[in-house]
């Protein structure tokens, strides 16, 4: 996109007419998936250097000029014929999406398969309510898994369902499992839905217990040796070194339990 | 952990999502009885489109297939090796998408639903479960996702005495 370009798009959103929200409906986004509209109004640049940053690409036809911002597509299914706009939520109404999206450059003609919408979002203050083998304490027949356990993502969510498969067997079988290690991912991931949050204090009201995709920040530390002939170990190399030394636990530490 | 007797009653899931059906597919390889109860198509929602088992209603990528460098790497890399349906059959519909495990949705929904309806130790019971569920099941798995049912949210506010908090999750748009 031009600066032009990018301008009136950026216009068109703040005008759009949103999907109005009902009484009880009002509660605050996740700042991992705000709609589009609600960062245009945060500031004029703020989608710039979201997801239409236009960074690391070449117009092919126009290579000397770079792109005021760009708007990236995912592939979407195996024929080709479905793409995924990256980073596009959106509350506005379903009229206006496709008319707002069409001044898009490339995207005049497209059809829009499925348009952007919300859906409620309801989980459970698990490190409260579950204890470590996902059981509700408060009735311990009943064992959960997935989004409503409070964790973001369908990998995550998977994961939890994965465990929470193998523990209920374990019951069937007379034989309970535990949590795979806190070292391994998944084991990190059920350690923090479970037990590892802190609630946070002197903040009445609000629950702190958000979902939370997995990240490097929920697993153990672990300490990692600067390399010989190294004068100075800069930081995105031991970023990368650390990582892999937790992924290197992580992995060795499965074995027992995978 | 002391050992238990053995509860062989089988397990209910409730919900044919994501992780319910990972849920299912682990139990029942140990050789457990499994029952899923999906109220799709006889009750749909406002996200999906369809009946089948593991429908992506939003993004289809699963993110960055790195296991040395990305958590969420690691944790593809961490089920591959427990076997997961979810991953194999994501691992089986990948479409390029550089370093990330991007999936044919449909392609990738069609093959978790027939692996579990053809797993000769699940059943797959297509009605809700409205409320919690009945007493005499005493091995359940709630897998609902974020749309779970007021009426399922009301059930375990009572027996918690916990507000389920609500907030939104915006989908993002496809075209063609």
């Amino acid at each position: 996109m031009t600066q032009d370009e990018y301008n009136a798009f950026v216009d068109a959103l703040l005008s759009a007419e949103l999907h109005q929200f009902k009484d009880w409906e009002k509660v605050p986004y996740f700042d991992g998936c705000l709609p589009i509209e609600v960062m245009a109004e945060r500031g004029r640049e703020t989608l710039r250097f979201g997801p239409m940053k236009p960074v690391g690409l070449t117009n092919p036809r126009d290579p000397l000029v770079k792109a005021y911002a760009i708007v990236q597509l995912r592939q979407d299914n195996a024929l080709g014929s479905l793409w995924n706009m990256v980073g596009f939520q959106t509350k506005m109404k379903y009229g206006v999406q496709a008319e707002i999206f069409r001044m898009i450059p490339g995207l005049q003609n497209a059809q829009f398969a499925r348009l952007g919408g919300l859906h409620r979002n309801t989980f459970l203050n698990s490190p409260k309510v579950l204890g470590g083998d996902l059981r509700l304490k408060a009735d311990p027949r009943l064992r959960f898994a997935g989004q409503v356990t409070g964790v973001e993502g369908y990998v995550e969510s998977a994961a939890i369902g994965l465990m929470a498969g193998r523990m209920a067997a374990g019951d069937f079988h007379g034989k309970p499992l535990e949590a795979p290690p806190e070292t391994t991912a998944m084991g990190a991931l059920i350690n923090h839905i479970t037990g590892g949050h802190i609630e946070a204090e002197g903040y009445s009201g609000a629950r702190s217990f958000q979902p939370m995709n997995v990240n490097f920040g929920l697993f153990p530390a672990i300490a990692i040796a600067k390399p010989e002939g190294i004068a100075r170990w800069k930081s995105v190399d031991k970023t990368r070194a650390k990582r892999k030394a937790i992924t290197t636990r992580a992995l060795t530490d499965m074995m027992s339990w995978a | 952990m002391a050992p238990r007797m053995a509860n062989s009653e089988p397990i209910h899931i409730i919900g044919g999502g994501l992780a319910g059906s990972e849920a299912a597919w682990q139990a029942a390889r140990t050789g457990a009885k499994v029952i899923i109860h999906e109220m799709r198509p006889q009750r749909m929602t406002d996200a999906h489109l369809t009946e089948g088992l593991a429908e992506l209603v939003c993004s289809n990528s699963f993110r960055s297939d790195d296991h040395e460098h990305n958590a969420v790497g690691l944790l593809h890399e961490e089920m591959r090796r427990c076997d997961s349906l979810i991953i194999a059959a994501a691992d089986k519909h990948a479409l390029p998408a550089g370093g990330a495990l991007a999936v044919d949705r449909d392609a990738f929904s069609a093959t978790v639903t027939r692996a579990i309806e053809q797993h000769p130790n699940i059943a797959v019971e297509r009605s809700e479960v409205a409320g919690l569920p009945p007493l005499e099941w005493s091995n359940v798995i709630i897998a609902t996702g974020p749309l779970t049912s007021p009426a399922l949210a009301a059930g375990i506010t009572d027996l918690t005495g916990e507000d389920a908090l609500a907030f939104f999750d915006a989908i993002g748009s496809d075209y063609s």
